[in-house]
C-alpha cells in the first residue's frame, strides 16, 4: 500500500479539499483509494453504516473515492463539550479516557490506533491519502505531532504542504514550516500547493522558485479561488446558502457537484503527474 | 504605574517626553488580518496618553473603505480612525498612496488624498512604485516626522512576499525611508503562527531582519501560558523577543475590508436590513451603525431570492457603478427590486443611488466601457452624468429635509446627479448656504443620497427604520452616536495592549533612536 499526506501551513488551508480531490482523481483511474485523518477536533461528526462516528470531511472524502465511510478512516474525534470538557470518540465510539494518565500514555495510545488503522486499510486499499490537522509545527499543541508527522511516518507518506495564499504570507508559511520541522522530517516534504489564488499566477514565479530552492520541495501548482461550499469541520461555513437554486434535492449530490467543479479547475492548475510521482517516492 | 504628572510611583523619571523626537515604530504582519491596524490604533492612543504628539502613517493602502478629511482629502478609513486615536487631525499625508481596486487588476490611485490616475498592476509595480512612489513616501513621511514627536507606521499584507520584493514600498521600502524599528505581528486564530513568524523573518535580507525588535501575537483565545514552548522556540530561532500575547476581544471598530456583518439571512424577529453584495461593494462601514439599534440586523444579500426575506433593501456604494449595474440586471436583482418598490423601503447610497435613477450617462468612459448611456432602475427621478475625471470628496453637514434633524457624512464619488423633480432628502450646508441633496420618491419608499456615514447619527437611522411597514413599531431608542462607541473601542484597545504587552520594552525601542 502506498500513501501520501497533505499537511497545511495553517488551519483551513485546503488540506481537506486536496485530499478529496486526490481521492476522486485516483478512484476515477481505477485505483482502490481511501482517505485517512488521525484526529479531528470537531462537532461535525457523521455516522457510518456500522454506527461509528467519523469526521464529516472524511465521509465526504470517502464518497469522493467511491467508497463507504469507515471508522478506520478517522480513529480519533475530540468533541469540545463546553466548559473545557472534551468527549473522545475512539474508533467510532465514545469512550471515557480516565484510564489514560498523562501525555505519554495518550501518545502511545494514539500511535497504536494509527498503526491499527494502517493495517486495516492496507487489507483493502492500494493507496491511502492522509490529511493532517492544523499546522504540523504548532509546537505548543499536544496533538500536533500525532495528527501530522507521526501519521506520515507510520504510513511512510511523503508530504505535500498546502498554503492559503489569499491572506498573504504563503511563501513565509511554507518556509517557516520547513524550518520548524525536525531535521529528519524535512526530507519527507516533497511538494507544496498555493491555494485560493486570485489573479495572474505568473506574478508568483520568483517566489515559487526561491521556495523550491530553499526547501527542495516542488511546487505542484497554484489553485485559484473557487467559490463553492464543501462540508468542513467548521460547520458555520456551510450555512451561507450557496446551494440555493441547486437542482439537487440531496445535499450530498450538491456537494459532489461542487467537488466536480473544483476538480475541473484542479486539473488545469495542479500537476497530477507530479503528485503521482510523489506518491511513488520511497522515503 | 506611570504617573502622568511626570514621575512613576517609585520616583523614577518619566521616560517619554513631549517635544522630543522618537524613532518611528512600524507594525508589520505575517498576513493580511494579522492585527496591524488594531495595534497601530492602540499604540497611537497609548503614546498620545503619554503626552506625545503622534501621527499614524500607512504608506500604501488598498481599500474601498475610504473617507474624506476636513480638507476634503481621501484616505483609508482606518488611518482616519488612527488619527482619532492619536487625538490629531487626519490628513492626506497619513495615507499618501491609496489604491481603490476597480476590478480587472486595475486600481484608481489616490496620491496624498487626491485622485491621480488609474493604473494596472504592471504599470503600478513596474514603473510607478520605484520612481514617483518612493518620492511620495519620502515627502509625506518627512512632513509627518517634522510635525510630530513620533510616527506610528502600519505595514501592508506581509513584508515577505518575495515575488514582489523590489516593489514592496508598503513594507520594507517604507521602513527604510523612515528608518523605523519594526514589530512583527500574527493572528493566532488561524493556526500555524510559529511557522508564519519564523518564515517571514527568515525570508528577509539580513539588514531588513535587523530592523525587527519585537513580535506580538494577536487575537489569542485560551491561556497564553500554553504558548510558552512555542514562544521559546521562536525566540531561539529568530533572536527576537515576543513582547506579549493579546487576547481575542470584540471591538466595535470599522473594519478595513472584511465583511463584518452577518452573511446569513435568518427568519425570526427583529428588522433585517439587506445590503446587496455588489461585486465592487465599497464603504461597507456605512452599515456598522445600523446595528446599534435594538433588534436590527444587517445582512449581505448575494441572491435575489433572499430579498423576499428582508425588511429593507440597501444598494451600497460601489467602485464601478455601470459594471455593477449590469451585474444587477444579469443576476436578476434589478427585476426583483423593481417589483419590490413601494412594498419595502429601498435606499441607494452613492453608486447605489446612481443605479436607482433613470439613466447614467458616461460619454468619456470614466466608469469603464466607451461612451455609454445606461438605463438605471428607474425608481428615482435622477440622471447621473460622468463627464470629467474629477472626484468629489468632502465632509458634509446636513439636516433631514423633513424635520431638520442633524445628519453627518461624507461624499466620495465621481459623477454628478441631477434630481429632476420631487422633494430632497437632505438640506446640505456649505459656504454658500444650504442646498438640496439626495432624492426621495413620491411615496417615500425609495431614497437615494451620496452621503456615506449617514447612519452614524441617530436622526437618519430613525427616519429609515420608520419607513418600514407596520410590523416593526419601532421604539425610540436612545440617541447613540457611533463616535462615542468608536472612542470607547479605541480606549479599550489601548487598555488591552497596555495590559498584555511589555510596554517598557516598546518604550525602550522608541527611545533607541531618540534624536
Amino acid at each position: 500500500m502506498k500513501a501520501i499526506m497533505f499537511q497545511g501551513t495553517s488551519s483551513d488551508a485546503g488540506k481537506s479539499t486536496m485530499t478529496a480531490l486526490l481521492c476522486r482523481h485516483l478512484s476515477e483511474r481505477g485505483v482502490k483509494v481511501a482517505p485517512f485523518k488521525a484526529i479531528n477536533v470537531t462537532l461535525n461528526a457523521f455516522v457510518t453504516k456500522h454506527g461509528g462516528e467519523i469526521g464529516i470531511s472524511q465521509a465526504f472524502q470517502a464518497w469522493a473515492a467511491g467508497i463507504e465511510p469507515e471508522v478506520e478512516m478517522n480513529p480519533i474525534i475530540i468533541k469540545p463539550e463546553g466548559g473545557g470538557r472534551l468527549q473522545y470518540i475512539i474508533n467510532g465510539r465514545a469512550q471515557a479516557m480516565s484510564h489514560i494518565k498523562g501525555s505519554e500514555e495518550w501518545k502511545a495510545l494514539g500511535l497504536e490506533l494509527i498503526q491499527q488503522c494502517k493495517v486495516k486499510l492496507a487489507e483493502r486499499y492500494e493507496v491511502v491519502v492522509c490529511e493532517g490537522s492544523g499546522s504540523p509545527v504548532e509546537v505548543n499543541l499536544p496533538n500536533h505531532g500525532l495528527a501530522n508527522m507521526d501519521t506520515a511516518r507510520i504510513f511512510k507518506a511523503p508530504v505535500i504542504l498546502v498554503a492559503d495564499i489569499d491572506k498573504g504570507g504563503s511563501f513565509a508559511s511554507i518556509f517557516g514550516t520547513y524550518v520548524l520541522y525536525e531535521r529528519n522530517e524535512r526530507r519527507m516534504l516533497k511538494g507544496f500547493i498555493l491555494n485560493r489564488f486570485r489573479g495572474d499566477a505568473s506574478v508568483l514565479s520568483k517566489g515559487i522558485e526561491e521556495i523550491e530552492n530553499r526547501t527542495s520541495a516542488k511546487c505542484i501548482g497554484v489553485m485559484p479561488f473557487v467559490d463553492v461550499s464543501l462540508p468542513a469541520e467548521d460547520g458555520l461555513s456551510m450555512m451561507d446558502g450557496r446551494h440555493k437554486g441547486s437542482k439537487h434535492l440531496d445535499i450530498r449530490d450538491s456537494w459532489m457537484a461542487s467537488l466536480n467543479e473544483i476538480y475541473r479547475v484542479a486539473l488545469r492548475s495542479l500537476d497530477f503527474q507530479q503528485i503521482t510521482s510523489v506518491l511513488d517516492e520511497r522515503l | 504605574m506611570r504617573d502622568r504628572q511626570g514621575g512613576t510611583a517609585d520616583g523614577a523619571e518619566w521616560r517619554l517626553r513631549a517635544g522630543a523626537k522618537y524613532r518611528p515604530i512600524m507594525v508589520m504582519g505575517t498576513t493580511s488580518g494579522a492585527g496591524k491596524s488594531f495595534l497601530v490604533t492602540a499604540l497611537c492612543r497609548i503614546l498620545s496618553d503619554e503626552g506625545l504628539k503622534v501621527a499614524p502613517y500607512k504608506a500604501q493602502n488598498m481599500s474601498l473603505n475610504s473617507c474624506a478629511t476636513e480638507q476634503g482629502e481621501e484616505i483609508a478609513r482606518i488611518q482616519e480612525l488612527q488619527a482619532r486615536a492619536a487625538r490629531t487631525r487626519a490628513e492626506g499625508a497619513m495615507n499618501p498612496i491609496l489604491l481603490k481596486p476597480k476590478g480587472d487588476a486595475i486600481s484608481q490611485v489616490i496620491v496624498m488624498g487626491r485622485p491621480y490616475r488609474d493604473m494596472d498592476v504592471k504599470e503600478y509595480y513596474g514603473h510607478f512604485v520605484n520612481t514617483e512612489g518612493r518620492e511620495i513616501l519620502r515627502r509625506s513621511f518627512h512632513k509627518l516626522a517634522a510635525e510630530n514627536d513620533i510616527v506610528v507606521i502600519e505595514g501592508a499584507g506581509s513584508p515577505a512576499e518575495i515575488n514582489i520584493a523590489d516593489g514592496d514600498i508598503a513594507n520594507m521600502g517604507a521602513a527604510e525611508i523612515a528608518d523605523a524599528a519594526c514589530i512583527l505581528t500574527v493572528n493566532s486564530e488561524w493556526g500555524g503562527m510559529f511557522a508564519y513568524l519564523v518564515g517571514t523573518i527568515m525570508l528577509l535580507e539580513q539588514q531588513q531582519r535587523a530592523r525587527f525588535k519585537g513580535i506580538i501575537i494577536n487575537n489569542f483565545r485560551g491561556d497564553p501560558d500554553c504558548l510558552r514552548s512555542g514562544i521559546e522556540r521562536v525566540e531561539r530561532e529568530l533572536g527576537i523577543p515576543v513582547l506579549g500575547v493579546v487576547p481575542h476581544m470584540d471591538l466595535e471598530l470599522p473594519n478595513e475590508d472584511s465583511m463584518f456583518i452577518d452573511s446569513k439571512v435568518k427568519e425570526g424577529d427583529g428588522i433585517r436590513i439587506g445590503v446587496v453584495r455588489l461585486p465592487r461593494i465599497s464603504n461597507i462601514t456605512d452599515f456598522d451603525a445600523l446595528t446599534l439599534e435594538e433588534s436590527v440586523s444587517v445582512v449581505l444579500v448575494s441572491d435575489p431570492d433572499q430579498l423576499d426575506l428582508i425588511d429593507a433593501i440597501i444598494l451600497p456604494g460601489t467602485k464601478n457603478t455601470i459594471v455593477d449595474l449590469n451585474w444587477l440586471e444579469a443576476k436578476g436583482f434589478a427585476g426583483r427590486i423593481r417589483q419590490l418598490a413601494g412594498k419595502v423601503p429601498i435606499l441607494g447610497i452613492c453608486g447605489g443611488y446612481q443605479m436607482l435613477g433613470q439613466e447614467i450617462v458616461d460619454k468619456k468612459g470614466i466608469e469603464g466601457g466607451s461612451g455609454q448611456k445606461v438605463k438605471g432602475l428607474g425608481l428615482l427621478p435622477v440622471v447621473t452624468t460622468f463627464d470629467a475625471y474629477e472626484k468629489c470628496t468632502a465632509q458634509v453637514e446636513a439636516r433631514l429635509a423633513s424635520n431638520g434633524a442633524r445628519v453627518r457624512g461624507y461624499e466620495i464619488h465621481m459623477g454628478r446627479s441631477e434630481v429632476l423633480q420631487g422633494e430632497p432628502l437632505f438640506l446640505v450646508r456649505d459656504e454658500k448656504g444650504e442646498h438640496p441633496g439626495g432624492a426621495i420618491s413620491s411615496d417615500g419608499m425609495v431614497m437615494g443620497t451620496y452621503l456615506h456615514g449617514l447612519f452614524d447619527l441617530p436622526a437618519f437611522r430613525k427616519r429609515f427604520l420608520a419607513s418600514m411597514p407596520e410590523k416593526h413599531g419601532h421604539e425610540e431608542s436612545a440617541s447613540i452616536d457611533t463616535g462615542d462607541r468608536v472612542e470607547a473601542s479605541i480606549q479599550k484597545s489601548a487598555d488591552i495592549v497596555r495590559a498584555n504587552i511589555d510596554m517598557e520594552a516598546v518604550f525602550r525601542i522608541l527611545e533607541g533612536g531618540r534624536i
